[in-house]
């Protein structure tokens, strides 16, 4: 009997707008001016409020920081195409996602500067809190998008996690389940190439994170990171197809984290100064200057009166952040049950944090 | 509004720099986030960004100098309306030397400490010992209690304890003391610390372990007070000043040879008694930093005139603050001569270990019976406390007894003298 | 002999061993190229090569699971896990397989691996980087536990415990990797698992504490008379050494930063009210963190035990 071929894995790769800023007006979603407008100024707030933290962290007015600068696209792209009442999962990387979302900046000072506060997400939003043990927040997406299905809402649950998530157990489990369960989710990995120290290479053998999806039953597509317009098509094409019912995606967003892992990691001692320059030229907010400039939607002036409202959007946020009373001790303990336990009371007593 | 900017905590364990050069300078006028100095540390440069725009009207760190984390670099006059937008930090575009990463994450303390065991450092403040020049033999270098002593011993005179150890009278430490308000009016609040705490430590202890009673006497010293009078030209001659205190020890120490266990210890672990054959008198000695209880080695083998001249030796090492260790302890009786300040009648609290303490009021003249005759007399007030788990009240009425028969009549203590 | 740091000697004990040992190889995240977020590791990829220290993908039930399969092969792996926090996604791996393959087997198979991990409160970092759970992982019998205080002890503690045939793991404290050094001899030496050290001798209270706690009990016991013992290893513990100190004193004082209930505090307690109770003068009383998770930067400093409550403590048991 001959040997058949049962199945092929086709792993598909998106860009709509090039490093030279032409697009591919086929493939470009039906945007108009002000869309574009939305995304610029979207990725120069982003950006502002993470260089924004650099200072600070510098200045030690908040601990350490984990920077998205060269992330913005594949993080405002994909958040702007979910609806409010989808929930997200982010990782603590994804700064750019509560930004684009409307998260209160001062909020993610003060968390940042290590107040639980900071994490205490307003009803309005439907944002987890970041998960810091890489990939562990995948499953959560999953468990969340499952409850949509079995509750016969029409919403989706989306994740967030890097290159390194994808070696987690909790990515192959989370996907599994979401496969074979066939829930709304969306696995949105954001690839930078870096985890820590270790280059996307030696992460795993797999030629891309793209084709993982095809080990659980659905289908992953990888697209360009820098490119917002096709990071934005790409999602929500999946959320679309999941809030049909077609079941979960996975994106792998092939972009670059620019910058060092946090502020207290030092990359020059695992990469070279020439690959991060030849990612320079390829970012986001460069790319959608090239386009925009070529439809003639963008001036000079336009940019510079934008990125000074921005610079006095943060800083008034930062003001915000730092004109506030001290958290209070007490709760360390208050919100570790819903109630107090006859020994948390005494506890109180006994650390003097009675309120 | 003037601010101090202070060199931040710039993490991974830094903990102080040298100002290597100067943006800007005073009288500039600075916007947040602007970098205003370069600090050298570890042999990476690391440039400084202010914390807040305004017009620079003090550097405080020069060029060359160090600076520690938290020290003030400059000072700012802040604007009071809104700063205008700093300019964006391109950090792209600059290129920052830093320091060395050493954690991923956190800020990492760094401080050069000698190691050494709470209670070498505690012996090391009281001897005066430089602990950074001790040779550690404890593990991994750590400074033990035994080598502060071997340092210490090196010395020819211990040096006496830091003047910051000891609490201070009221008009010396004002500047210790904060200031302070209850609800009812001024207070002022004098912490416990050093000799005062070792005092108070040392009295708590003797309360607490021993079942302890107060007897009282009195001793009519007349012929005493005469005897003293009379010798007391010639201590001068020998240089010492004749008290009534070396009379009060032989005549004690006489005394305890009779009761050898008023001259006593508890061992309590193993529930036995020590009586010591040997006769070390604890004397309370006046010094700048509280009453300290000197003791004289020995007694059974000084003279009178011994003990004198021993007595102003320690009272002079007292006031000098030159009392070592050693002469503060090994006693195995306690006499408090209070009466040198006045008082009559006390409570005297016995000197752990000690299982007895005499105490020796102010002698005054009273009308007393004599030979059925009222005369005037010098009396001496007595007030001995024993612990009433050796010493039964027979016994120590006897010896107090016997101490005062040497007192009333002193020749005794000649005519049994070896 | 050499004064080092914590992450000196650690790093001196591994290329040690290293030399002596052809099967001890180095695994986890961050540790070749990088020397280790906490650089413990720099220097070693150079000097054994790719094959001797290796990074592994981002995942640490892998890291763990793989390690069991190679110390069951006889090789030594030494696996650093990045935080204590993390090493959660491991412990199916530890409880259910390195800690009981000697007994499963009844000696056939063995688990000879160290797994080595940054731990503890005090460097101000992001969630999930402050982790105490140490008493977790001596609840489970086949497993041992050591914490060293000092980078003296953390050389010879280090090296036995990658000559021990049984999985160990090796909390570092974080707080105490720059800030602490002590004289390292140069040679290898080893010091035994199990047994405690003696960091002042003293005749009025039993202090019983380990890592940073250990530095900051210490601190606060100036002005009182404590012989203070460092464990040094949590399972299993020197309970001799516990129990003749607290004969002497009478008092036993247990300062740790993990929170209290079930903390290890608890387990040292009981031993003494079992097997020391008529030496007793005062209640044993245990200085920790509240029962509550660890909270972020802002209110760590509320979190550990200060050197007030250690006080307290102190006060406390000579009351009696």
């Amino acid at each position: 009997m001959p040997i058949t071929t049962i199945e092929t894995i086709e792993v598909k790769s998106v860009r709509i707008i090039d490093e030279r800023g032409e697009a591919d007006e086929s493939l470009m979603p039906p945007f108009k001016e002000d869309d574009f407008r939305r995304f610029f100024e979207a990725i120069i707030l982003s950006r502002t409020f993470n260089q924004r933290a650099l200072s600070l962290q510098r200045e030690g007015r908040i601990g350490t920081y984990a920077s998205i600068w060269g992330q913005e696209a594949s993080q405002i792209g994909s958040a702007l195409a979910f609806n409010n009442d989808d929930w997200l999962f982010p990782t603590f990387r994804e700064s750019g996602v509560f930004v684009a979302k409307g998260y209160p900046m001062w909020m993610l000072y003060r968390y940042w500067a290590g107040d639980e506060r900071g994490m205490q997400i307003p009803p309005e939003f439907n944002l987890f809190p970041m998960s810091v043990p890489v990939g562990t927040q995948i499953p959560h997406a999953t468990g969340a998008a499952w409850a949509m299905k079995l509750k016969g809402h029409k919403k989706v649950a989306a994740v967030y996690f890097g290159d390194g998530g994808s070696s987690k157990g909790d990515f192959y489990e989370g996907l599994n389940f979401a496969g074979v369960n066939k829930v709304p989710a969306i696995f949105i990995c954001q690839n930078n190439q870096w985890a820590i120290s270790m280059p996307r290479s030696r992460q795993t053998a797999a030629k891309t994170i793209a084709q993982k999806a095809a080990a659980f039953g659905f289908e992953g597509v990888q697209v360009d990171g820098n490119d917002i317009a096709a990071v934005y098509k790409v999602t929500k094409d999946a959320v679309d197809k999941a809030r049909g019912g077609g079941g979960p995606t996975l994106i792998e967003c092939f972009t670059y984290r620019l910058d060092d892992h946090t502020t207290a990691d030092d990359a020059s001692r695992y990469r070279t100064d020439e690959e991060v320059e030849a990612w320079k030229a390829k970012e986001p907010l460069v790319r959608l200057r090239l386009y925009m400039e070529k439809r003639g939607w963008w001036t000079k002036e336009y940019e510079e009166a934008y990125a000074k409202k921005a610079q006095e959007l943060v800083d008034s946020e930062i003001k915000k952040a730092e004109g506030y009373t001290p958290p209070d001790p007490a709760d360390i303990i208050k919100y570790t049950y819903a109630e107090l336990t006859p020994r948390q009371m005494r506890e109180l007593k006994e650390f003097g944090w009675q309120s | 509004m003037e601010f101090d900017f202070r060199l931040p905590d710039l993490g991974e364990g830094i903990t102080e720099g040298e100002v290597v050069k100067w943006r800007v300078k005073e009288g500039d006028h600075v916007e947040e986030h602007q970098v205003v100095v370069e600090v050298e540390t570890d042999k990476a440069i690391v440039e400084v960004p202010s914390p807040r725009g305004g017009k620079i009207i003090r550097i405080n760190k020069r060029e060359g100098g160090s600076v520690s984390v938290g020290e003030a670099l400059m000072t700012i006059e802040t604007a009071e309306e809104a700063e205008a937008a700093a300019p964006e930090k391109k950090a792209e575009e600059e290129k920052r030397t830093r320091p060395p990463s050493v954690s991923v994450v956190g800020a990492l303390p760094e401080k050069e400490e000698v190691t050494a065991a709470p209670k070498a450092r505690a012996l090391a403040k009281k001897l005066g010992v430089d602990l950074a020049k001790v040779a550690g033999t404890g593990p991994g270098g750590m400074v033990t209690e035994a080598d502060v002593k071997a340092a210490s011993e090196g010395k020819a005179v211990p040096a006496p304890p830091r003047p910051a150890e000891a609490p201070r009278p009221v008009e010396k430490a004002a500047e210790a003391r904060p200031a302070g308000q209850d609800k009812y009016g001024e207070i002022e609040r004098i912490p416990i610390r050093g000799v005062r705490k070792a005092i108070a430590k040392n009295l708590i202890a003797s309360q607490k372990t021993a079942a302890f009673v107060t007897g009282m006497d009195d001793a009519d010293v007349t012929d005493l007070w005469a005897l003293r009078k009379r010798e007391a030209k010639v201590a001068k001659e020998k240089g010492a000043h004749l008290t009534f205190l070396p009379f009060f020890m032989k005549a004690a120490q006489h005394a305890l040879a009779a009761y050898p266990n008023v001259n006593a210890s508890v061992d309590e672990k193993a529930e036995e008694i020590i009586v010591k054959k040997y006769y070390n008198i604890g004397v309370a000695v006046d010094t700048p930093d509280g009453l300290m209880v000197s003791v004289v080695k020995n007694v059974e083998r000084k003279t009178i005139l011994d003990l004198a001249m021993e007595l102003q030796e320690l009272s002079v090492k007292a006031r000098d603050r030159k009392i070592t260790l050693e002469e503060l302890k090994g006693s195995t009786f306690t006499i408090s001569n209070y009466g040198t300040f006045g008082g009559t009648y006390a409570t005297p609290i016995i000197n752990y270990p000690n299982i007895a303490i005499l105490g020796t009021g102010k002698i005054s003249e009273r009308p007393w019976v004599v030979d059925g005759s009222i005369a005037v007399r010098k009396i001496l007030p007595i007030s001995f406390t024993f612990d009433h788990r050796v010493i039964d009240g027979a016994d120590a009425s006897r010896f107090v007894s016997r101490v005062i028969s040497y007192l009333e009549d002193p020749g005794r203590i000649f005519i049994e003298s070896a | 002999m050499a004064k080092l740091n914590l992450v000196q000697a650690i790093n001196q004990a591994l290329a040690q061993e290293m030399e002596a040992d052809a099967d001890v190889i180095i695994i986890g995240e961050d540790v070749a190229k990088d020397g280790g977020v906490f650089r413990v590791t720099q220097g070693l990829l150079e000097k054994f090569g790719p094959e001797r220290v290796i990074d592994t993908p981002l995942a640490e039930l892998g890291i763990i699971g793989t390690a069991v399969g190679l110390a069951a092969y006889g090789m030594k792996p030494v696996a650093e896990i990045q935080f204590m926090g993390f090493i959660y996604a491991g412990i199916e791996q530890l409880f259910s397989h390195a800690s009981r393959i000697r007994t499963r087997s009844r000696g056939r198979f063995s688990c000879p691996m160290v797994v080595r991990t940054p731990y503890g409160i005090g460097i101000k970092p992001p969630e999930l980087h402050s982790e105490s759970s140490e008493a977790l992982f001596c609840q489970m019998p086949g497993i041992k536990v050591v914490i060293p205080s000092n980078p003296y002890s953390a050389k010879g503690l280090l090296i036995s415990a990658i000559r021990d045939p049984d999985p160990v793991i090796f909390l570092e404290a974080s707080r105490l990797y720059r800030s602490i050094k002590s004289d390292v001899p140069d040679e290898a030496y080893s010091i035994p698992l199990g047994k405690a050290a003696i960091y002042q001798e003293g005749g009025e209270i039993t202090v019983v504490s380990w890592g940073t706690m250990l530095h900051r009990a210490a601190e606060a016991s100036e002005d009182f008379d404590c012989e203070i013992i460092d464990l040094q290893t949590l399972r299993p513990f020197d309970e001799e050494a516990v129990i003749n100190s607290v004969k002497k004193t009478g008092r036993l004082v247990i300062v740790h930063e993990a929170p209290r209930m079930l903390g290890f505090g608890a387990e040292v307690a009981a031993l003494i009210a079992e097997e020391a109770f008529e030496y007793l003068k005062a209640p044993v009383v245990r200085v920790t963190a509240p029962d509550a998770v660890v909270p972020m930067a802002r209110l760590e400093d509320h979190y550990m035990p200060s050197q007030e409550r250690i006080k307290k403590a102190f006060e406390k048991v000579m009351q009696y």
